[in-house]
């Protein structure tokens, strides 16, 4: 008793501070160094800040007070704005089977074998890697200006980064019940729908409406370049020097934002429970 | 011979897991394995069903060798492994998944009624059938360790084997599972259940195999097994003693 009474006391002796090391402090010389690398490349200056803020203000004012006229201003802002929110939904839900199919080959849990695996993480890289407003002009060369090449847009980037994070999910599925089905004589596509699939759907349906919420987002950066929508609204309203239509506009997107949301955090909420 | 196991042997990273296994199983017969942990229980029945390849030996499931994946045995796990999301009757109808078709399976929607009833069956036959609509999660884990039975029926497989079925139950729920277990050895089938505690073994089973250092130390009818056995099995009973710092 009388040693384990003094190991006792030894452990309430305060330790010693640990102070950084010196590979510690490189480490940090490194980040701060790519740090300023950054900022030179970016012409980063909060004096050009300071000194343009006039301009911003000059902005400001003239968006001010928004022009909310039902027939002219804010009913089109309205109906281009469900539009916009078409077209997040149709690039979300399209891309789905897409998704589905990649991130089961591209996940290590449920691929087929190395070739598939290599191949369907592949194509998820490119569809991520190449933005979409790439995918929207590409598009407009082929069905013209319009929300359908920003629907096209959003299927192919989404299935990118939808399939990357499904697969992901998917590896995390927890192995016992893919086991007990394989035991049992289940095919590699039965273990995916009856195994990993409702397994993790909770995190699947989690996925999917924050990719809803990004690409309702998304689908308002396409309207600039063509795609329809309350994008090309606030693009053509800039350019008309008509601010206080633009602010408008934007208020609008305020609103399905939050909306869009409100309802994500909504259904994620009840899955959750 | 329901299930022959010869001279099989595995190691893992170079330590002799198994060393020379023989275990015959008849029809009807429900036999209790016990043994240390590391022994080797839920590696032989791995190997039965594929989930481990021995570096040797024989296996035989109704005279025919155990391929992976192509077993014909089935399995309940101490963690039960049910998606539980889904209802009972749905769990119960993927035991089945390995006969059939594609295009009737990849979602419970596509059962045949035939399969389903054939599932109701099964959770009848675990005293379940009141709660097949019932999300697993909802059930108590001795009720979803009997739906996994009901699942492993579903197979259709001659031989059962339960990797420590038992483990994670209350007393009560535990005495359930083992008399489902012994009652379906009654209606033909041969079970062989990894369990660790002696008494159940003593109670349920036909017959006792003990596992120590790889090999089958003890193989004999419950009533034969001594406390002698069972020390052999675990080493003597107790524990070192524990000192905790006084305050």
């Amino acid at each position: 008793m009388t040693a384990t009474t003094d190991e006792a006391t030894t452990r309430t002796t305060l330790p010693r501070r640990r102070w950084p090391t010196p590979r510690m402090l490189a480490l940090v010389g490194v980040v701060v160094a790519i740090h300023v690398v950054a900022m030179r490349q970016t012409d980063f200056s909060l004096g050009a800040l300071a000194q343009g803020w006039s301009g911003m203000a000059d902005f400001v004012a003239e968006a001010i007070p928004p022009d909310l006229s039902w027939r002219g201003v804010l009913l089109p802002s309205i109906k281009a704005a469900a539009v916009t929110l078409h077209i997040g939904l149709l690039g979300t839900t399209l891309s789905v089977p897409f998704a589905l199919a990649l991130a089961a080959l591209a996940a290590r849990s449920t691929t087929s074998g190395l070739l598939a695996y290599q191949t369907a993480r592949s194509v998820l890289s490119f569809l991520r890697s190449v933005p979409d407003v790439v995918f929207a002009l590409v598009f407009v060369t082929a069905v013209g200006l319009g929300p359908f090449a920003g629907v096209l847009a959003l299927v192919f980037h989404n299935t990118g980064v939808m399939g990357k994070l499904w697969a992901e999910a998917m590896e995390e599925a927890d192995p016992g019940p893919r086991e007990a089905l394989r035991v049992h004589g289940a095919s590699r596509a039965q273990v995916v729908s009856h195994a990993v699939v409702p397994t993790v759907l909770p995190q699947l349906i989690g996925l999917l409406l924050y990719r809803f919420d990004v690409n309702v987002r998304s689908s308002l950066v396409l309207g600039l370049v063509g795609a329809g929508g309350i994008g090309f609204l606030i693009n053509q309203s800039i350019k008309l020097f008509r601010f206080d239509e633009m602010f408008t506009h934007i208020l609008v997107v305020l609103v399905l934002v939050i909306a869009v949301d409100q309802l994500s955090g909504y259904i994620r909420r009840r899955i959750g429970s | 011979m329901s299930l022959r196991i010869s001279a099989l042997r595995k190691s893992f990273d170079g330590r002799v897991v198994l060393d020379g296994v023989d275990l015959d199983v008849q029809a009807g017969e429900f036999v209790a394995v016990l043994g240390a942990n590391g022994s080797g229980k839920s590696t032989i029945l791995r190997c039965v069903v594929g989930l481990e390849s021995p570096d040797s030996g024989d296996i035989l499931v109704n005279e025919v060798p155990a391929r992976p994946g192509a077993s014909q045995a089935a399995m309940v796990f101490q963690k039960i492994h049910l998606v539980g999301r889904r209802s009972a009757l749905d769990n119960v109808c993927t035991g089945a998944l390995g006969r059939l078709p594609l295009h009737r399976s990849l979602s419970p929607l596509l059962f045949p009624a035939a399969l389903r009833a054939e599932a109701m069956r099964c959770l009848d036959r675990v005293g379940l059938a009141d709660q097949a609509d019932q999300p697993v999660r909802r059930l108590s884990g001795g009720q979803q360790q009997r739906v996994a039975i009901a699942r492993a029926l579903c197979r259709r497989a001659p031989v059962l084997l339960a990797d420590e079925p038992v483990s994670a139950l209350d007393p009560h729920a535990a005495e359930h599972v083992l008399t489902v277990l012994a009652g379906l050895a009654g209606d033909g089938l041969a079970v062989v259940a990894v369990l660790h505690q002696p008494e159940l073994a003593r109670e349920h089973a036909h017959r006792v195999v003990g596992l120590a250092d790889g090999s089958i130390a003890v193989d004999a009818a419950p009533e034969s097994v001594s406390d002698r056995d069972i020390e052999s099995l675990y080493g003597p009973a107790g524990l070192p003693p524990v000192t905790v710092a006084s305050a």
